[in-house]
Protein backbone atom coordinates (compact mmCIF):
# COMPACT_ATOMS: atom_id res chain seq x y z
CA UNK A 1 0.00 0.00 0.00
CA UNK A 2 1.32 3.24 -0.55
CA UNK A 3 0.62 7.13 -1.87
CA UNK A 4 -0.11 5.70 -5.29
CA UNK A 5 -2.99 3.36 -3.64
CA UNK A 6 -4.04 6.45 -1.95
CA UNK A 7 -4.30 8.11 -5.51
CA UNK A 8 -5.96 4.53 -6.75
CA UNK A 9 -9.09 5.27 -5.16
CA UNK A 10 -9.72 1.98 -2.95
CA UNK A 11 -12.74 2.49 -0.23
CA UNK A 12 -11.37 3.34 2.91
CA UNK A 13 -12.43 0.26 5.58
CA UNK A 14 -13.44 1.91 9.24
CA UNK A 15 -13.05 -0.48 12.00
CA UNK A 16 -14.91 0.62 15.32
CA UNK A 17 -13.01 -0.19 18.21
CA UNK A 18 -16.09 -0.17 20.68
CA UNK A 19 -15.42 -1.35 24.02
CA UNK A 20 -12.09 -2.77 24.70
CA UNK A 21 -10.87 -3.77 27.93
CA UNK A 22 -8.38 -1.70 29.50
CA UNK A 23 -10.54 1.09 30.63
CA UNK A 24 -14.23 1.68 31.07
CA UNK A 25 -17.38 3.78 32.23
CA UNK A 26 -14.36 5.39 34.39
CA UNK A 27 -12.50 6.85 32.04
CA UNK A 28 -15.76 7.99 29.62
CA UNK A 29 -19.22 6.91 30.41
CA UNK A 30 -20.21 6.88 26.99
CA UNK A 31 -17.68 3.25 26.79
CA UNK A 32 -20.80 0.72 25.79
CA UNK A 33 -20.24 -2.24 28.35
CA UNK A 34 -23.34 -4.62 28.50
CA UNK A 35 -24.34 -6.89 25.61
CA UNK A 36 -26.67 -4.56 24.50
CA UNK A 37 -24.90 -1.27 25.01
CA UNK A 38 -22.28 -2.84 22.70
CA UNK A 39 -24.74 -3.76 20.28
CA UNK A 40 -26.39 -0.56 19.95
CA UNK A 41 -23.13 1.30 19.54
CA UNK A 42 -22.45 -1.57 16.71
CA UNK A 43 -25.27 -0.37 14.81
CA UNK A 44 -24.92 3.59 15.41
CA UNK A 45 -20.76 2.75 13.94
CA UNK A 46 -22.65 0.71 11.12
CA UNK A 47 -24.73 3.79 10.34
CA UNK A 48 -22.30 6.20 11.23
CA UNK A 49 -19.44 4.13 8.14
CA UNK A 50 -18.10 1.43 9.80
CA UNK A 51 -17.75 -1.76 8.22
CA UNK A 52 -16.08 -3.59 10.66
CA UNK A 53 -16.29 -3.55 14.34
CA UNK A 54 -13.60 -4.75 16.89
CA UNK A 55 -15.42 -6.52 20.47
CA UNK A 56 -14.45 -7.24 23.62
CA UNK A 57 -16.52 -8.90 26.50
CA UNK A 58 -16.89 -7.38 29.66
CA UNK A 59 -18.57 -8.02 32.76
CA UNK A 60 -22.12 -6.40 34.14
CA UNK A 61 -19.39 -4.62 36.36
CA UNK A 62 -17.16 -3.16 33.25
CA UNK A 63 -14.94 -5.90 34.08
CA UNK A 64 -12.91 -7.63 31.68
CA UNK A 65 -14.76 -11.41 30.38
CA UNK A 66 -13.37 -14.17 27.78
CA UNK A 67 -15.72 -16.56 28.20
CA UNK A 68 -17.76 -17.76 25.20
CA UNK A 69 -20.88 -17.03 26.67
CA UNK A 70 -20.30 -13.44 27.34
CA UNK A 71 -18.86 -13.17 23.71
CA UNK A 72 -21.52 -14.91 21.97
CA UNK A 73 -24.02 -12.71 23.76
CA UNK A 74 -22.56 -9.75 22.77
CA UNK A 75 -21.94 -11.09 18.80
CA UNK A 76 -25.49 -12.02 19.04
CA UNK A 77 -26.62 -8.38 20.07
CA UNK A 78 -24.23 -6.93 17.50
CA UNK A 79 -25.40 -9.13 14.56
CA UNK A 80 -29.18 -8.51 15.41
CA UNK A 81 -28.76 -5.00 15.49
CA UNK A 82 -26.71 -3.99 12.44
CA UNK A 83 -27.49 -4.91 8.87
CA UNK A 84 -24.24 -6.69 7.49
CA UNK A 85 -21.45 -5.32 9.47
CA UNK A 86 -17.90 -7.69 9.77
CA UNK A 87 -17.65 -8.88 13.79
CA UNK A 88 -14.02 -8.75 15.13
CA UNK A 89 -13.25 -10.06 18.04
CA UNK A 90 -10.40 -9.72 20.22
CA UNK A 91 -7.74 -12.59 21.20
CA UNK A 92 -6.00 -10.05 23.06
CA UNK A 93 -5.92 -10.77 27.27
CA UNK A 94 -3.00 -9.16 29.58
CA UNK A 95 -2.00 -11.74 32.28
CA UNK A 96 -5.21 -14.32 30.46
CA UNK A 97 -3.87 -18.14 29.61
CA UNK A 98 -4.02 -19.38 26.41
CA UNK A 99 -6.91 -21.34 26.96
CA UNK A 100 -8.76 -18.38 28.34
CA UNK A 101 -7.73 -16.29 25.38
CA UNK A 102 -8.91 -18.94 22.88
CA UNK A 103 -12.57 -18.61 23.61
CA UNK A 104 -14.04 -15.66 21.71
CA UNK A 105 -13.00 -17.81 18.96
CA UNK A 106 -15.42 -20.55 19.87
CA UNK A 107 -19.01 -18.46 18.93
CA UNK A 108 -21.27 -19.55 16.67
CA UNK A 109 -20.84 -18.54 13.97
CA UNK A 110 -17.65 -17.53 14.49
CA UNK A 111 -16.45 -14.53 14.44
CA UNK A 112 -15.44 -13.13 10.00
CA UNK A 113 -12.08 -12.19 12.00
CA UNK A 114 -10.07 -12.33 15.19
CA UNK A 115 -7.53 -10.10 16.36
CA UNK A 116 -3.81 -11.41 17.07
CA UNK A 117 -1.24 -9.85 18.21
CA UNK A 118 2.59 -9.72 17.54
CA UNK A 119 4.44 -10.08 20.33
CA UNK A 120 4.91 -8.78 23.59
CA UNK A 121 3.90 -4.93 25.23
CA UNK A 122 4.47 -4.03 28.71
CA UNK A 123 1.54 -3.07 31.18
CA UNK A 124 1.88 -0.85 33.86
CA UNK A 125 5.08 -0.92 35.31
CA UNK A 126 5.55 -4.63 36.54
CA UNK A 127 3.31 -6.16 33.51
CA UNK A 128 4.16 -8.11 30.57
CA UNK A 129 1.60 -9.23 27.97
CA UNK A 130 3.64 -11.69 26.50
CA UNK A 131 1.96 -13.03 23.32
CA UNK A 132 4.68 -15.55 22.57
CA UNK A 133 5.46 -17.16 19.26
CA UNK A 134 3.73 -20.70 20.58
CA UNK A 135 0.83 -18.39 21.56
CA UNK A 136 0.50 -16.79 18.13
CA UNK A 137 1.19 -19.76 16.63
CA UNK A 138 -1.72 -21.18 18.42
CA UNK A 139 -4.45 -18.81 18.58
CA UNK A 140 -3.57 -18.49 14.06
CA UNK A 141 -4.14 -22.10 13.67
CA UNK A 142 -7.56 -22.16 15.67
CA UNK A 143 -8.82 -19.06 13.57
CA UNK A 144 -7.62 -21.07 10.43
CA UNK A 145 -9.54 -24.12 11.60
CA UNK A 146 -12.81 -22.00 12.16
CA UNK A 147 -12.64 -20.08 9.27
CA UNK A 148 -11.24 -16.56 11.03
CA UNK A 149 -8.85 -14.21 9.36
CA UNK A 150 -6.72 -12.93 11.48
CA UNK A 151 -5.80 -9.34 12.00
CA UNK A 152 -2.45 -8.76 13.15
CA UNK A 153 -1.94 -6.22 15.53
CA UNK A 154 1.24 -4.55 15.37
CA UNK A 155 2.65 -2.70 18.45
CA UNK A 156 5.88 -2.04 17.40
CA UNK A 157 8.73 -2.16 15.06
CA UNK A 158 9.48 -5.46 16.37
CA UNK A 159 6.52 -6.99 15.72
CA UNK A 160 6.91 -6.28 12.20
CA UNK A 161 9.87 -8.81 12.38
CA UNK A 162 7.27 -11.27 14.21
CA UNK A 163 5.05 -10.57 11.35
CA UNK A 164 7.36 -11.68 8.79
CA UNK A 165 8.43 -14.52 10.91
CA UNK A 166 5.08 -16.14 11.22
CA UNK A 167 4.60 -15.85 7.56
CA UNK A 168 7.81 -18.24 7.16
CA UNK A 169 5.87 -20.17 9.99
CA UNK A 170 2.73 -20.10 8.15
CA UNK A 171 0.70 -20.07 5.00
CA UNK A 172 -1.88 -16.53 5.67
CA UNK A 173 -4.52 -15.75 2.63
CA UNK A 174 -4.03 -12.91 1.17
CA UNK A 175 -4.39 -10.19 1.60
CA UNK A 176 -2.52 -10.02 5.15
CA UNK A 177 -4.29 -7.44 7.33
CA UNK A 178 -1.70 -6.09 9.77
CA UNK A 179 -2.93 -3.44 12.31
CA UNK A 180 -0.06 -0.57 12.70
CA UNK A 181 -0.74 0.96 15.68
CA UNK A 182 1.18 3.97 17.77
CA UNK A 183 1.56 5.20 21.10
CA UNK A 184 3.15 5.45 24.35
CA UNK A 185 4.88 2.30 25.82
CA UNK A 186 5.90 -0.44 24.03
CA UNK A 187 4.22 0.73 21.49
CA UNK A 188 5.69 2.94 17.83
CA UNK A 189 6.49 6.42 19.05
CA UNK A 190 3.50 8.51 17.12
CA UNK A 191 5.50 10.02 14.52
CA UNK A 192 4.64 10.47 11.05
CA UNK A 193 8.52 8.75 9.77
CA UNK A 194 7.73 5.68 12.16
CA UNK A 195 4.63 5.60 10.42
CA UNK A 196 6.33 5.77 6.99
CA UNK A 197 8.69 3.24 7.59
CA UNK A 198 6.40 0.85 9.20
CA UNK A 199 4.23 0.55 5.68
CA UNK A 200 7.87 0.08 4.08
CA UNK A 201 8.27 -2.89 6.03
CA UNK A 202 4.92 -4.43 5.60
CA UNK A 203 5.08 -7.87 3.97
CA UNK A 204 4.44 -7.67 -0.02
CA UNK A 205 0.80 -7.42 -0.66
CA UNK A 206 -0.63 -6.81 2.94
CA UNK A 207 -2.86 -4.52 3.64
CA UNK A 208 -2.73 -1.87 6.53
CA UNK A 209 -5.07 -0.66 9.14
CA UNK A 210 -4.21 2.10 11.21
CA UNK A 211 -4.41 2.80 14.86
CA UNK A 212 -3.20 5.70 16.98
CA UNK A 213 -3.86 6.30 21.03
CA UNK A 214 -5.47 9.12 22.56
CA UNK A 215 -5.06 12.29 20.67
CA UNK A 216 -3.10 10.78 17.81
CA UNK A 217 -5.96 8.89 16.75
CA UNK A 218 -6.88 11.73 13.65
CA UNK A 219 -3.77 12.58 12.47
CA UNK A 220 -2.96 8.92 12.31
CA UNK A 221 -5.90 7.86 10.58
CA UNK A 222 -5.41 10.56 8.10
CA UNK A 223 -2.03 9.58 7.26
CA UNK A 224 -3.37 5.84 7.16
CA UNK A 225 -6.26 7.29 4.61
CA UNK A 226 -3.31 9.39 2.34
CA UNK A 227 -0.73 6.23 2.20
CA UNK A 228 -3.98 3.79 0.54
CA UNK A 229 -4.48 2.02 4.02
CA UNK A 230 -7.27 1.85 6.29
CA UNK A 231 -8.63 2.88 9.82
CA UNK A 232 -9.74 2.08 13.00
CA UNK A 233 -11.35 4.64 15.74
CA UNK A 234 -13.13 4.44 18.66
CA UNK A 235 -13.70 4.69 22.08
CA UNK A 236 -11.75 1.46 22.74
CA UNK A 237 -8.48 3.67 21.96
CA UNK A 238 -9.77 7.43 22.40
CA UNK A 239 -11.77 8.85 24.91
CA UNK A 240 -11.57 12.34 23.20
CA UNK A 241 -13.70 13.82 20.64
CA UNK A 242 -10.96 16.91 20.95
CA UNK A 243 -9.06 18.31 23.72
CA UNK A 244 -10.67 18.31 26.80
CA UNK A 245 -14.01 16.97 25.74
CA UNK A 246 -14.90 13.09 26.08
CA UNK A 247 -16.62 11.49 23.00
CA UNK A 248 -20.38 11.25 22.78
CA UNK A 249 -19.99 7.87 21.11
CA UNK A 250 -18.32 5.29 19.11
CA UNK A 251 -20.35 6.54 16.32
CA UNK A 252 -19.03 10.32 16.49
CA UNK A 253 -15.53 9.05 16.52
CA UNK A 254 -16.43 7.05 13.09
CA UNK A 255 -18.46 10.08 11.60
CA UNK A 256 -15.32 12.60 11.94
CA UNK A 257 -13.34 9.90 9.73
CA UNK A 258 -15.96 9.30 7.35
CA UNK A 259 -15.76 13.25 6.72
CA UNK A 260 -12.36 12.92 6.11
CA UNK A 261 -12.34 10.15 4.01
CA UNK A 262 -15.01 11.92 1.68
CA UNK A 263 -12.64 15.60 1.86
CA UNK A 264 -9.62 13.41 0.64
CA UNK A 265 -11.49 11.89 -1.84
CA UNK A 266 -11.56 8.34 -0.82
CA UNK A 267 -15.13 6.36 -0.49
CA UNK A 268 -15.82 4.72 2.51
CA UNK A 269 -16.14 1.23 1.84
CA UNK A 270 -19.39 -0.68 2.51
CA UNK A 271 -19.48 -3.93 4.16
CA UNK A 272 -19.92 -5.52 0.75
CA UNK A 273 -16.52 -3.75 -0.31
CA UNK A 274 -14.68 -4.65 3.14
CA UNK A 275 -15.10 -7.98 2.92
CA UNK A 276 -14.14 -7.88 -0.96
CA UNK A 277 -11.32 -6.18 -0.05
CA UNK A 278 -10.30 -8.21 2.63
CA UNK A 279 -11.24 -11.56 0.97
CA UNK A 280 -13.86 -12.24 3.38
CA UNK A 281 -17.01 -14.72 2.83
CA UNK A 282 -20.03 -13.36 4.13
CA UNK A 283 -21.68 -15.41 6.79
CA UNK A 284 -24.80 -12.99 6.35
CA UNK B 1 -6.00 -13.44 47.71
CA UNK B 2 -7.59 -10.33 46.72
CA UNK B 3 -5.74 -7.00 47.07
CA UNK B 4 -6.76 -5.93 50.99
CA UNK B 5 -6.99 -2.61 49.31
CA UNK B 6 -9.93 -3.53 47.09
CA UNK B 7 -13.39 -2.22 47.14
CA UNK B 8 -16.56 -2.48 45.51
CA UNK B 9 -18.36 0.97 44.85
CA UNK B 10 -21.37 2.13 43.36
CA UNK B 11 -20.09 5.76 43.82
CA UNK B 12 -17.29 8.23 45.19
CA UNK B 13 -16.90 11.86 44.46
CA UNK B 14 -18.72 12.53 41.22
CA UNK B 15 -18.75 9.41 39.95
CA UNK B 16 -21.55 6.59 40.38
CA UNK B 17 -22.37 3.38 38.42
CA UNK B 18 -25.36 1.38 38.43
CA UNK B 19 -23.30 -1.80 39.47
CA UNK B 20 -20.53 -1.67 41.89
CA UNK B 21 -17.19 -1.33 40.46
CA UNK B 22 -13.42 -1.56 41.35
CA UNK B 23 -12.02 1.11 43.54
CA UNK B 24 -8.25 1.21 45.25
CA UNK B 25 -8.79 2.88 48.86
CA UNK B 26 -5.24 3.67 48.30
CA UNK B 27 -5.48 5.57 45.17
CA UNK B 28 -8.82 6.50 45.79
CA UNK B 29 -10.42 6.24 42.55
CA UNK B 30 -12.55 3.79 40.53
CA UNK B 31 -9.70 1.60 38.70
CA UNK B 32 -9.51 0.40 35.22
CA UNK B 33 -11.44 -3.20 34.14
CA UNK B 34 -8.16 -4.14 33.55
CA UNK B 35 -6.16 -3.36 36.53
CA UNK B 36 -9.26 -4.84 38.77
CA UNK B 37 -7.91 -8.21 37.46
CA UNK B 38 -4.66 -7.07 39.02
CA UNK B 39 -6.55 -6.33 42.37
CA UNK B 40 -8.53 -9.86 42.29
CA UNK B 41 -5.41 -11.56 40.87
CA UNK B 42 -7.28 -13.22 38.33
CA UNK B 43 -5.51 -15.28 35.49
CA UNK B 44 -1.89 -14.95 35.79
CA UNK B 45 -2.15 -12.12 37.30
CA UNK B 46 -0.74 -11.28 41.21
CA UNK B 47 -1.51 -7.47 43.00
CA UNK B 48 1.88 -8.36 45.02
CA UNK B 49 3.48 -8.76 42.08
CA UNK B 50 1.82 -6.48 39.18
CA UNK B 51 0.12 -3.56 40.76
CA UNK B 52 2.88 -0.76 41.37
CA UNK B 53 0.35 1.25 43.30
CA UNK B 54 0.36 -1.88 46.08
CA UNK B 55 3.78 -2.34 46.04
CA UNK B 56 4.46 1.96 46.48
CA UNK B 57 2.11 1.73 49.65
CA UNK B 58 3.35 -1.61 51.13
CA UNK B 59 7.37 -0.31 50.82
CA UNK B 60 7.27 2.90 49.26
CA UNK B 61 9.80 1.90 46.86
CA UNK B 62 7.99 2.38 43.81
CA UNK B 63 6.83 4.68 41.66
CA UNK B 64 3.65 5.70 40.53
CA UNK B 65 2.78 3.82 37.44
CA UNK B 66 1.98 4.81 33.61
CA UNK B 67 -1.93 4.43 33.86
CA UNK B 68 -2.78 4.94 30.05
Amino acid sequence: MSYDAYLGGEPVIITAALTGGVHGKEANPNIPETPEEIGRAAADAEAAGASVVHLHARKPNGERAFSTERFQAITDEVRARTDDIIVQHSTGGTGAPLEVRRQPLRTDPAPEMASLDMGPLNRYDHLTSENTRGMVDSLHDEMVERGIKPELEVFNDGHLNETHQLLDRRSLADPVYATLIFGSGTLTRPRPRNFLNAIDNLPEGARFNTLAFGRHQLPFAAMGMLFGGHVRVGLEDNVYYRRGELAESNAQLVERVADLASLLGREVATTREAREILGLESQR
Amino acid sequence: MTCPYLDYREASGDDSFETARAYCTVAERFVQPMRADICNDRYDLDHEAHCEIYREHEDGTESSGDDS
